[in-house]
């Protein structure tokens, strides 16, 4: 278009505006992909934890920590307002956990399956393979997240080994953006077994195997209100500590939250700026052309067609920034993610709706940045502006 | 049919506070449809003001004296908005400026589609004005060039289908032959002189060029911001009061 060979007149001057909303826009970019993979383990974590208490040992948080009795889930079961009680035994698969920045780190995890009786309402889905059944107890198989199957670079029926131990693959599931991509998901005895393991023979030997468990879910009757059983349960049995979806949201998701917030407002700071570039460069633009507007002027283009020319430049100078931008953003996260593939973090989730927004925020930026030296431009004499030097 | 009518001009221009420029002091014209008329005078003398005016560039002072009055084709344009004013300019006028003007990012063809489109000329129209335009001139081989390859007297030949892409009823040329040598000058002149001639266009210019004004059906002559002598060769030279006082003051 006409427009964009003015852009052309002061090439490197335009280049530079233009990186400048490049930078503000690749910044967005990156870090809403990083807010929007710290929004997905959230909500993937609220939900998991809504409408059910996980009971740990006291000490311990999210099911790492000390070890509890089997025999503590048919006490559970007693109280009121609880449906089913399901003993699990959840362990890191490695111990070095430099690895870990965000999300989960890779675990596995033990329970008997079915033993929620169809209470388990977070959706898990099977890319390829089956579920386990109860009638793996004993065996060991395994079924495995999406990000560990890609790090073991395993298939249905390979083997894979899980702290030294050989487990048969099963069913590897779809992605859930959240914790479960993580996870290698056992049958109960044989997490115990691994999990016995970890302890000291002093303390291993005073454990019966069979009733080692790191955590309980229970699930409420119908009606009953998660809450309410959390504190009977924290009455009732000791050395342990219950979490709620609520307890969840309010750790976790205020803290999320604010990351969220330092993320998006370094994001948009950098683009302020950019923005800021983009009003100076069409300041200047309109100087040098005062001439050419007086004579648009004088053969009859109106104030508004003269404000029209220089927003519509500015807007594709936004344009042009946030499409680079995006680029430059798309390339980044992809790298990143790759990088972090082999330790099975996945940091950036850049989303349809973060590009387009991206590059739309980009485009009215520019806009909005030409406005105030197009007002301008369009209230120029046109006598005094044809004179001008 | 008097195209273009004027009568008490006056424009103050304000430099600086205490600076005021009094630039046209009441002048009264008129403009016949198909005529070709020059505006000459010595520097500060308003004729540039009174191009301004007569352009609709801006508007006539309306204080400080008898209300002013502007007729286009017998149309009241004296008192009209910026807006309204830059629409008749787009649509009904045409303008040749000194310094040729051209949109330096814009080829020959362009730059004329530029005032077509001001002027509302859309689409494929707009092309086929502006090429006929360029051929009135004779310069439709170089229609495809940039000013900064053409050269002067050629850029004020693009100038002038610019200025007359929109069919104007009037065009106003500003020292149309100032920055040319004598050859070009004398291309320009011809080619208004055709337009005057042959197609009926009023034309009206502002030269220090005592040939175009002897090209012109008359010369008006300009001296501190009033019109010294109008050039009607058939009526009364209206010479101003101020002029008369002296005289009779003498004789008395």
């Amino acid at each position: 278009m006409r427009l964009v060979r003015d852009l052309g007149r002061r090439k490197l001057r335009s280049t530079l505006t233009i990186t400048g909303i490049t930078i503000g826009i690749m910044a967005l970019v990156v870090f809403g992909s990083m807010a929007n993979k710290i929004d997905a383990l959230v909500k993937g974590g609220s939900e998991y934890y809504q409408g059910k208490v996980t009971v740990s040992a006291k000490g311990g948080y999210m099911g790492l920590g000390g070890v509890l009795s089997t025999k503590m889930a048919d006490q559970i079961a007693t109280l009121a307002g609880v449906d089913v009680v399901v003993p699990s035994v959840q362990l890191m698969l490695n111990d070095d956990v430099s690895g870990v920045s965000m999300g989960t780190p890779p675990m596995i995890d033990g329970a008997v399956a079915g033993a929620d009786k169809g209470r388990e309402t977070f959706p898990i889905h099977y890319a390829t393979g089956r579920a386990l059944t109860a009638a793996d107890e004993g065996s060991r198989v395994v079924v495995l997240g999406s990000d560990l199957a890609r790090q073991f670079n395993a298939q249905v029926g390979d083997t894979v080994t899980l702290r030294n131990v050989k487990f048969q693959v099963v069913g590897i599931l779809e992605p859930t953006l959240t914790a479960p991509d993580n996870s290698a998901m056992v049958p109960l005895a044989a997490a115990q077994q691994l999990y016995v393991r970890t302890l000291s023979d002093l303390v291993a030997d005073r454990l019966n195997v069979n009733e080692i468990a790191t955590g309980l879910v229970v699930y409420p009757k119908p009606g009953a209100d998660p809450e309410k059983i959390a504190d009977e349960i924290d009455a009732n049995v000791a050395g342990i500590t219950t979490m709620t979806g609520k307890d969840f949201d309010q750790q976790i998701g205020a803290a999320t939250s604010m990351l969220n917030a330092i993320l998006i407002g370094i994001g948009l700071l950098s683009l302020v700026i950019g923005g800021l570039s983009v009003i100076n460069t069409m300041a200047m633009s309109v100087a040098e052309r005062t001439r050419e507007i007086g004579i648009k002027r004088a053969i009859g283009a109106s104030r508004w067609r003269i404000r029209r020319e220089i927003v519509i430049e500015s807007a594709i100078i936004g344009l042009i920034g946030g499409l680079t931008g995006l680029g430059l953003g798309y390339v980044i996260t992809t790298l990143g993610n790759d990088a972090g593939r082999s330790s099975a973090t996945i940091l950036f989730d850049l989303t349809f709706g973060t590009a387009f927004s991206s590059v739309a925020f980009a485009t009215i930026l520019g806009a909005a940045a030409g406005f105030i030296p197009a007002w301008h431009a369009s209230r120029l004499d046109p006598v005094t502006a044809l004179r001008y030097e | 049919m008097a195209i273009l009518e004027g009568r008490n001009l006056r424009k103050t221009y304000k430099l600086s506070r205490r600076n005021t420029v009094e630039a046209l002091k009441g002048v009264e014209i008129s403009i016949e449809q198909g005529e070709m008329v020059a505006i000459m005078g010595p520097s500060g003398s308003g004729k540039s003001t009174l191009m301004h005016i007569l352009g609709l560039l801006h508007a006539p002072d309306p204080n400080h004296g008898p209300a002013p009055e502007l007729y286009l084709g017998g149309e009241n344009v004296a008192s009209l908005s910026d807006n309204a004013r830059t629409r008749i300019r787009a649509r009904r006028m045409g303008f040749v400026f000194q310094d040729f003007n051209l949109v330096p990012t814009l080829t020959a063809l362009e730059n004329v589609m530029l005032a077509g489109d001001y002027a509302g000329i859309r689409g494929k129209q707009a092309r086929q004005a502006a090429v006929d335009a360029l051929a009135l001139v004779g310069l439709n081989e170089r229609a495809d060039h940039k000013p900064v390859e053409l050269s002067g007297g050629e850029q004020q030949r693009v100038a002038l289908a610019r200025a007359l892409v929109n069919k104007p009823e009037i065009i106003l040329a500003d020292e149309p032959t100032g920055n040319l040598d004598s050859d070009r000058s004398a291309e320009v002149l011809a080619l208004l002189r055709q337009f005057n001639r042959e197609h009926g266009q009023t034309i009206v210019l502002v030269t220090h060029d005592a040939e175009v004004g002897e090209a012109c059906d008359r010369v008006i002559r300009m001296r501190d911001g009033r019109i010294r002598d109008d050039g009607q060769r058939t009526s009364v030279n209206r010479a101003t009061p101020t002029m008369a006082l002296p005289a009779m003051a003498a004789s008395a």
